[in-house]
């Protein structure tokens, strides 16, 4: 029997406020247990949430780079439950009323661009990280009340694939936005997906299966193509798919049983009345828009109608948001659009590969890499000697024209009449060559470029050389 | 010594140098440890006299100077345990004031102690903290109730051991035991004063309130904890009005609204009687009285309102004490363990049939026919009082249908007079209106009061017409006198 998947994400984003969603505790990874903290993260009786503004203002960014319609006005709701790592034994999400609403992500497949709906854009605050040991579990109230979004899709997607380039899209976003870091191993996006399977031609959902802790982009792909095959190997046998909750094991690369899931758990929700209504303004909300950095596709759009880069050097650019700052930043000092994307495509990225390193951490300022492809524009040096003059300048940390320098290589000439002048006397100096050439000997016009390098101890850019001797040669 | 006086007596005792406020914090201390009605969770002895003496000369025109006060033990209040008479925060000592008392601090007034209540401030009788029953100081014979929840801070005023009191409102726990223990009880419009450090019983429903002995102090105190606080994002940002300086000025506002069928539900002839005079007084001094309908129908659904919704916040509101951060520490090996543990042994069981009652009514399957049907009801509610404020400027009531009841009565929670004339006052809460209580008479040595409620931020005129009531009945600076005997 053919069947056909039907996969829905829900992906929980953190956002990089600087402080927490309804507290003024600033928010950071990696810091020490429980110093980030205010009374209200901790549940103390008697406070109060106070909306972040910030937390508004990426919410509306990212509602926006999905096409939602945005409301225009804030409501928050608490979702109540019992759990360790809740401080306030509820938590405020936003159930009725969802800043964002009914958008579409557009993904590529083969070459063909799939249109994934999405439902949903609300604003949470995140729980309290629990490390757990034998006997005890450990609290870490940093996290809790970290501002989040969570964008839930629709039933849309067909195929680990479509998954895997739908949160490649997601993490994009919401990182070129700039209102998360998106990484996937620290937690700060986290894909929860729900997997089922039908005949195909059916419109009937099968039984849905969730499937936890992905953390990674590569793992999306693998964890939901194994749940299908998992799934439909089931059903051919003859069996029946359990409603659980799964998780992704990385080492045996396949999905693991969490816990059954039964009657779904009632949250019991209603609205937050500590926090009226808030009406958003026009204004607030084009604002939010307006100040959203640069997304990724627009980028992408630019370099490639307005810098003249093909499709592929457009794309690895802004695969990553500080690779593409990097090139931003590096066209304000060289309008050598093409050769500043190669050398960041290829060079950069071998080293950055090379020393396992990302570019945020890359020694050379975009400037500095600007200076050394000034210097192959101008065809000062040839490309060989320019890769000589990239290791120099990281290796002292200096710009390219003192890297050249140090190597002691001269610039080639490129003065068109000290040229000719060479061209022309080597040329009187070789009739033969002359004649062979105009025979169709092939050899004889490396030997005359010979002769004129030689002549000129190889200090003339041998492009204008080359050029200038056809030139010269159809004259005779 | 100073037993009884009011804020305005004392500020100027202070202005003359015949009293330092450190005279006065020792008094009330005193005062507060002869207390023999169970009005004390915590006396703040050390914190007082540290703060009384560091006030150096009187500021004159600041009346709450040097003034000792009580704050109702639902108050966050640092470094000062605060338990909200409950069990399951025996130990718990805040780290940080509550707004009011973060403002009445900057105002220079001295607190003396942490104040008794129902516990979490659920209940109406103040016998339900976990310290037992808070009696009236009216009652000699220690049989009558103060009513409650604020019943800690309203038998320390009425013994005039302060002359103010911080307490809480939600459905009338602070206008009730005004009522039962002849104090001035006020409850602002919802959104006036912060709730910062207030201990959530039903936000949509809670606000501070005060205690005082006349309706000046009242004005006074209140113009103090008034206005916008930024860590209350539901904080007004409207101007604070003077209501202290213009409580003398004739109320522009005059007329004034009688519920009959409320009134029509207080049998106690004695209660109607004073009411009715005070309603002459009222008219002579030039006060339109209007009579009023409302469904009885509508008012019967009051207190099944308001339980509905108060409960089903009340559950959310306390599910943060699960035995981790708060409550007795549990054996138990899951977490499931720890909090059924911590939240068996820490609640007593009215308060856990409020969460019972609350949880049931929010449950998915019921939160249409009781939660959203009750909110629906409430602004059904909501809409008729402001249909009377349309045309009326107050309404006017007897403030419970009787003086302060014995323990042993029991009433009939399905009578007119349970129903309505015993719970109107929440009307003030479902609408958000401010609201104050004041003494108009006495029965059996007992004190009853009136309530008016006015529309929303018009305090200025609540007090107002209070204070021209309060020239009627007479019945300014009363206080059960020995009440440390």
């Amino acid at each position: 029997m053919e069947f056909e998947p039907v996969i829905g994400l829900e992906i929980h984003v953190e956002l990089k406020t600087k402080s927490k969603m309804f507290s003024a505790a600033p928010v950071a990874y990696g810091k020490e247990p429980n110093t980030l903290c205010a009374p209200l993260d901790m549940a103390f009786p008697g406070t109060l949430p106070t909306v972040n503004k910030e937390g508004v203002v990426y919410a509306i960014r990212v509602s926006n780079a999905l096409h939602m319609s945005i409301d225009n006005e804030l409501h928050f709701d608490r979702k109540n439950y019992f759990y360790s790592d809740l401080p306030k034994g509820f938590q405020i999400t936003q159930q009725r009323r969802p800043i964002g609403s009914e958008g579409y992500l557009e993904i590529e497949i083969d070459g063909k661009v799939k249109r994934i709906g999405i439902e949903r854009l609300h604003i949470e605050e995140d729980t309290c990280k629990q490390l757990h040991f034998p006997a005890f579990t450990l609290l870490n109230y940093n996290r809790a009340g970290v501002p989040l979004v969570e964008i839930v899709s629709k039933p849309e997607l067909r195929s680990g694939e479509e998954a895997m380039k739908y949160v490649e899209k997601i993490r994009s976003i919401v990182v070129f936005s700039g209102v998360s870091d998106g990484k996937m191993e620290e937690g700060s996006l986290r894909v929860d997906t729900n997997v089922s399977i039908r005949p195909k031609g059916s419109d009937v959902f099968g039984t849905k299966v969730e499937v936890k802790n992905i953390n990674s982009i590569n793992y999306v792909q693998k964890a939901i193509d194994f749940e299908i095959a998992r799934q439909a190997k089931i059903i051919e046998e003859g069996g029946k798919v359990v409603q659980e909750t799964r998780r992704f094991d990385d080492k045996k690369n396949e999905t693991v049983p969490m816990r059954l899931k039964t009657d779904a758990v009632d949250y019991k929700y209603y609205p937050e009345t500590n926090i009226t209504p808030i009406k958003l303004s026009d204004e607030f909300i084009e604002n939010a828009i307006k100040s959203c950095p640069e997304l990724a596709e627009s980028k992408k759009k630019r370099y490639i109608e307005e810098h003249g880069l093909n499709d592929y050097d457009a794309s690895l650019l802004v695969s990553e948001k500080e690779v593409s700052d990097y090139y931003d930043e590096a066209t304000k000092h060289s309008k050598a659009y093409k050769l500043l994307a190669n050398w960041i495509n290829v060079d950069v990225a071998s080293y950055l590969n090379k020393n396992i390193m990302s570019i945020s951490d890359f020694p050379m300022s975009p400037e500095k890499l600007a200076g050394l492809v000034k210097l192959v524009e101008s065809n000062e040096v040839n490309s060989n000697q320019a890769r000589e003059i990239f290791a120099k300048m990281l290796e002292e940390g200096v710009d390219a024209k003192k890297a050249k320098e140090i190597l002691g290589i001269s610039s080639q000439i490129s003065d068109l009449s000290f040229i000719q002048d060479a061209v022309n006397k080597v040329l009187e100096e070789n009739p033969q060559a002359i004649i062979d050439y105009k025979e169709g000997k092939g050899r004889a016009l490396g030997f005359l470029v010979g002769q004129i390098m030689k002549k000129t101890q190889g200090k003339i850019n041998p492009k204008i050389t080359s050029d200038l001797l056809l030139e010269e040669l159809k004259k005779r | 010594m100073y037993e009884g006086k009011s804020i305005l007596e004392l500020h100027e005792l202070l202005i003359s140098k015949k009293v330092t406020p450190l005279d006065l914090a020792k008094d009330a201390i005193e005062l507060a440890k002869k207390d023999n009605c169970n009005a004390f969770e915590y006396i703040m002895e050390k914190e007082a006299i540290e703060i009384a003496s560091t006030l150096g000369e009187v500021e004159v025109g600041n009346p709450l100077w040097g003034i000792p006060f009580v704050i109702k033990d639902n108050m966050s209040t640092k470094d000062v345990p605060t338990t909200g008479s409950s069990n399951i925060l025996n130990g718990y000592i805040p780290v940080y004031d509550a707004a009011v008392v973060e403002r009445l601090k900057n105002a220079k007034a001295v607190p003396i102690g942490k104040a008794t209540l129902d516990e979490l401030a659920m209940g109406g009788t103040g016998t339900s903290g976990h310290l037992g029953i808070t009696h009236n100081p009216w009652d000699k014979s220690h049989s009558r109730l103060v009513g409650g929840s604020s019943c800690g801070s309203a038998a320390a005023t009425a013994a005039g051991i302060v002359p103010f009191s911080l307490a809480s409102d939600t459905g009338d726990s602070t206008r009730k035991p005004a009522s039962y223990a002849g104090l001035v009880g006020f409850k602002p419009t919802w959104s006036r004063i912060s709730r910062y450090g207030l201990f959530p019983f039903a936000p949509s429903l809670d606000t501070i309130g005060v205690f005082t002995r006349n309706v000046s102090d009242a004005a006074i105190v209140t113009e103090v904890l008034s206005g916008r606080d930024d860590r209350d994002s539901t904080s007004s940002t409207k101007d604070v009005d003077h209501y202290f300086n213009k409580i003398k000025e004739k109320c522009s506002k005059r007329r004034i609204a009688v519920v009959k069928e409320v009134v029509e539900a207080v049998k106690d002839k004695d209660v109607r009687d004073a009411f009715d005079k005070t309603l002459d007084g009222l008219k002579s001094k030039g006060f339109v009285i209007n009579e009023v309908s409302m469904s009885v129908e509508l008012l019967s659904s009051l207190f099944p309102t308001y339980f509905v919704l108060s409960c089903a916040e009340a559950t959310s509101n306390n599910a943060n004490m699960d035995g981790i951060k708060f409550g007795p520490l549990s054996n138990g090996s899951t977490f499931e363990e720890v909090v059924t543990e911590a939240r068996t042994k820490g609640f007593s069981e009215l308060i856990k049939r409020r969460f019972v009652i609350g949880s049931f009514a929010l449950m998915k399957e019921n939160q249409k026919e009781l939660f959203v049907r009750a909110q629906k009801n409430r602004r059904r509610i909501v809409e008729a009082v402001n249909n009377i404020l349309k045309d009326n400027d107050f309404v006017y009531l007897p403030a419970a249908p009787s003086i302060a009841p014995k323990f042993t009565d029991a009433s009939d929670r399905l009578s007119d007079e349970y129903l309505i004339a015993d719970n109107h006052l929440v009307l003030g809460n479902f609408a958000g209106l401010p609201s104050i209580t004041l003494p108009i008479g006495f029965k059996d040595g007992m004190p009853f009061g009136a309530n008016l409620m006015g529309r929303a931020f018009e305090e200025t005129e609540l007090f107002q017409v209070s204070y021209e009531l309060e020239q009627v009945t007479g019945l300014a600076n009363i206080y059960a006198e020995g009440g440390e005997k």
